[in-house]
């Protein structure tokens, strides 16, 4: 794959608050990227380094071997779907959509056909000589994507363009956008907080906070072999359980010594750690294959939709064990004594 | 938010900045400093004389004439200024009670005399009060009165009332919009709590509608502090404000520096007196209330 | 909002007698407007337009008048891109001069007109500018100035950055972003804030008299005739200039006050 953009060293502050530190990110061509983080990990700020909005403090934005870190906006081969959309409300659809090439000077006719060509790729062409305010939120979306797309720029940031929409619509846009991403093929560069989102849509997910960048990775990379205890805990649900590295890569904590499997090797022994392990990753009973085995009790069981979650307490530490619902509950209860078991390399360590 | 300024073409950044500080620096700024300094040159029969003087500051405070005179136009200010909260607060308190279309029209209506013609109205105020003018005849006719009163006939009195008139519309807008701005649930509140309506408005809409009857009579106060024109058509003999000295000083009485200075002594009070009203009569002041 | 029946019609009889003192001064000479007056007294015999008639040959007031829309117009069009201008820098950042250029521009409005008027005569008179049309015209655009920057300011917060970010990012110009997103969605602003800076112009009195050279507004004019007491053309002009003002404050009522402002239909 060719890097399409690079940031090299990047750092940004503002007056005294510094927002971003050292950022070292290489964006690949045609992939779809996300920037995840909670806010004010400074992920806006990366995108608005890239759209030209605001400028690094230092390192430089390579593009074709170039630094455009002090390239005006309107110079950048990039277009943005900004949060609140940004549209121009005094225009209608096709004059939205159609803004980017008419300030190029492009001709009417020519305009009027890639208008009609992208308002149908996101399936709002009888939408032409609408205005805004008579548009849903999920439609001003898709025009907001149109007039991003039509310029055929050579990298899309999307600024959390989804925060807006309820739950529903919000699946069907990911969806949308997927699908969009593999038609045009372009570069996107999206930006959000909902890790949810973030697994379902990126080729690669770069998780920040704090201004740093912490894991950079496919979503399974992420999911399953977080390398800090804040990515560990930012894919909801974890069970992190502390303890101090053994001899062997095992794990001493407070429950037993647990095997591990890490990617860390500057986990040397003594060190303290979590052993992180998912609650689909744990099983009731001790059946074939399982590695580790503790005993415990179930404080309570939670019924969640798909999954129902039981939480154990194991000498003291409570466990999150994931189940697939069942219409008839599932088959245990509050004040059961139960074993759980897991595979070792369901085991992660990660520094503390 | 604030927003960091974005990249524009040079060319046209360089002659928006010029226009933008050029007219009011130099159309502003420049005259009001010179206005300053202007204040400090000093006249002598007829020959202007450019040296830095505080003559002018001195003759106002040691001539006998000036500070009475200048107090007594802060009184009748500070009455216009009453007069004008007085009558205004009702009538602002009336409007804001009204809904919908009959709000809209007569809020219309209270703003058209605000830019109707100062003179014509002035004009129109003097024929009502004057010796034979339709006050005092329909007084007559009603046989109230055998006499013409004299009593608001060229003096301050006259200038009292005609300034009362003309500034009532600067006084009711920014109570109205302080009593608009009023939330409307404090009200439903006080309601449910068992607060009359008599003391909903004393406990809750009065108070926080304060600052807006602070705005208005800073307003009025200030309008009617500078304004030279009304108590020269109405004021007589009798009726000399400060304004009027000041506008003597580049007529008649052909000292301008000394009109300089004493503008300077005016503005400085029209400075204290915003700030007072700005400190009591803000929204900040609201809050801290 | 309840309020005791006694309450409201004492504040009624109350707004009833501030509307009386408002407009009766000028409904007098507008009444009287369509009679004839002989010796003094009007005769209500019958109405006629003879006053209207008259004032068409008034040659004073009718220059006056000439003089009063033109410094108006140009005192509305200097003021509207010069407010334009410092609105939009000022909104784009923050720094110590631009609060210093808005203090300044704010400060013919706050100051009494004597003054205002008074520094830009010495002003005139130490930089050898004779006062003229011109110099009134300065005087008007000074002082319209605050109030035509502060609307459009205001209207510039409401629009706020996105569109303008958007706009550059799909590679627009300044000058393209300026015209074909900004000034559309200013549009109500500058229409109201020109129509009122227009009628304040034309009432315009105090600065006026300071700066004029030999040329008159129609105030001025006016002025000059109180003293003569007013003929009957003149309650024409009256009646004339309240039906301009209302039309004014009507049409910058419409671009200014947003749409919900009256609250729920009664």
């Amino acid at each position: 794959m060719t890097v399409l953009l690079e940031l090299k060293g990047v750092s940004k502050a503002f007056g005294a608050t510094r927002v971003l530190e050292q950022i070292d990110l290489a964006v690949e061509d045609g992939e779809f990227i996300t920037i995840l983080g909670p806010s004010g990990s400074g992920k806006t700020t990366i995108l608005r380094m890239i759209g030209g909005f605001t400028q690094p403090t230092t390192g430089s934005i390579v593009l074709d071997g170039r630094d455009i870190a002090a390239d005006p906006i309107n110079r950048r081969p990039f277009n943005t779907v900004f949060q609140d959309y940004a549209l121009f409300p005094h225009m209608t659809v096709a004059g939205n959509v159609g803004y980017g090439l008419k300030v190029r000077g492009t001709a009417g006719p020519v305009i009027k056909q890639r208008v009609a060509e992208v308002l149908d790729l996101v399936q709002l062409g009888s939408f032409a000589a609408r205005y805004p305010a008579q548009l849903s939120g999920g439609q001003r979306q898709r025009v907001a994507l149109a007039r991003a797309i039509i310029c055929q720029p050579r990298l899309i940031l999307l600024d959390e363009p989804l925060a807006a929409l309820d739950v529903e619509l919000r699946k069907q846009m990911q969806e949308f956008l997927k699908a969009i991403h593999r038609e045009i093929k372009t570069t996107f560069l999206f930006v959000t907080h909902d890790q949810e989102e973030a697994i379902a849509m990126a080729d690669r997910i770069c998780v920040m906070n704090y201004g740093k960048i912490l894991q950079l990775g496919s979503p399974t990379e992420v999911y399953y072999r977080p390398r800090s205890e804040f990515v560990a805990r930012f894919f909801g649900d974890n069970n992190l359980i502390e303890g101090v590295v053994t001899a062997g890569g095992a794990v001493e904590t407070p429950i037993g010594t647990l095997a591990c499997a890490s990617d860390d090797a500057a986990l040397s022994t003594g060190a303290k750690a979590f052993a992180v392990i998912r609650p689909e990753a744990i099983r009731i009973g001790a059946g074939t294959g399982a590695d580790t085995v503790v005993a415990g009790q179930v404080s309570r069981v939670s019924f969640g939709g798909a999954a129902t979650v039981a939480v154990v307490d194991v000498s003291g530490v409570s466990l999150r064990v994931k189940l697939p619902s069942r219409a008839e509950g599932v088959s245990i209860e509050a004040g059961d004594r139960v074993e759980l078991g897991w595979r070792a390399g369901d085991c992660r360590l990660v520094a503390a | 938010m604030t927003a960091k300024p974005i990249e524009t073409d040079r060319i046209w950044r360089g002659v928006a900045l010029t226009a933008a500080y050029g007219l009011p620096l130099f159309f502003i700024l420049l005259p009001l400093c010179g206005f300053l300094v202007y204040s400090l040159f000093r006249v002598e029969g007829t020959e202007l004389y450019y040296d830095l003087t505080l003559a002018n500051y001195r003759r106002f405070f040691t001539d006998e004439i000036y500070i009475p005179v200048l107090r007594q136009t802060v009184v009748l200010c500070l009455e216009v200024a009453g007069l004008c909260i007085a009558f205004g607060y009702p009538v602002a308190y009336f409007l804001s009670g009204l809904k919908g279309r009959k709000k809209y029209t007569l809020l219309m209506l209270l703003l058209v005399p605000l830019l109707m013609s100062y003179i014509i109205k002035m004009y129109a105020i003097r024929s009502i009060l004057g010796g034979n003018g339709f006050l005092n005849r329909t007084l007559i006719a009603l046989g109230i009165i055998d006499q013409p009163l004299t009593f608001f006939v060229f003096n301050l009195n006259a200038v009292l009332l005609t300034l009362s008139v003309l500034l009532l519309p600067f006084a009711i807008l920014p109570i109205f919009l302080s009593l608009e701005r009023i939330p409307r649930n404090l009200l439903e509140a006080s309601h449910d709590l068992g607060g009359s309506s008599r003391q909903t408005f004393f406990r809750v809409i009065l108070p926080l509608s304060l600052p807006g009857v602070i705005s208005a009579a800073t307003f009025v106060f200030v309008l009617a502090i500078g304004d030279f024109l009304t108590p020269q058509m109405v004021g007589g003999q009798n009726g000399f404000t400060f304004g009027r000295i000041i506008y003597s000083q580049f007529g008649t009485a052909f000292n301008w520096p000394f009109g300089a200075a004493l503008s300077v002594i005016l503005a400085a009070l029209v400075i204290v007196a915003i700030v007072i009203g700005t400190w009591f009569g803000g929204e900040k002041a609201a809050v801290r209330r | 909002m309840k309020r005791s029946p006694l309450a409201t019609l004492l504040l009624a009889l109350v707004t009833g007698l501030v509307f009386i003192l408002l407009y009766g001064p000028i409904f007098i000479p507008i009444v009287t407007s369509f009679f004839a007056v002989k010796y003094g007294s009007v005769d209500w015999s019958q109405m006629n337009l003879n006053a209207y008639a008259k004032l068409t040959e008034n040659e004073g007031v009718i220059e006056a008048v000439e003089n009063t829309f033109i410094v108006g117009l140009s005192a509305v069009a200097a003021s509207l891109v010069l407010g334009t201008v410092i609105a939009l820098h000022c909104n784009s950042s923050r720094s110590r001069a631009r609060a210093l250029l808005q203090f300044v521009v704010f400060l013919p409005f706050l100051m009494p007109p004597i003054i205002t008027g008074l520094s830009l005569l010495i002003f005139f008179r130490e930089v050898s500018i004779d006062r003229s049309m011109l110099t009134i015209i300065i005087g008007h655009t000074v002082f319209v100035l605050a109030l035509v920057y502060r609307t459009i300011l205001v209207r510039l917060q409401g629009i706020g950055f996105s569109m303008i970010e958007a706009s550059y990012d799909l590679g627009a110009s300044a000058p393209q972003t300026f015209f074909y997103v900004l000034l559309p969605n200013l549009k109500s602003a500058l229409i109201g804030a020109g129509v009122l800076a227009f009628a304040l112009s034309f009432d315009e009195t105090m600065i006026t008299i300071l700066v004029t050279g030999t040329q008159n507004t129609l105030p001025l004019r006016l002025w000059a005739m109180m003293r003569l007491g007013f003929t009957p053309d003149i309650n024409a002009l009256v009646a004339i200039i309240l039906a301009l003002t209302t039309v004014l404050v009507l049409v910058a009522a419409r671009y200014l006050i947003p749409k919900d402002f009256a609250g729920a239909e009664a």
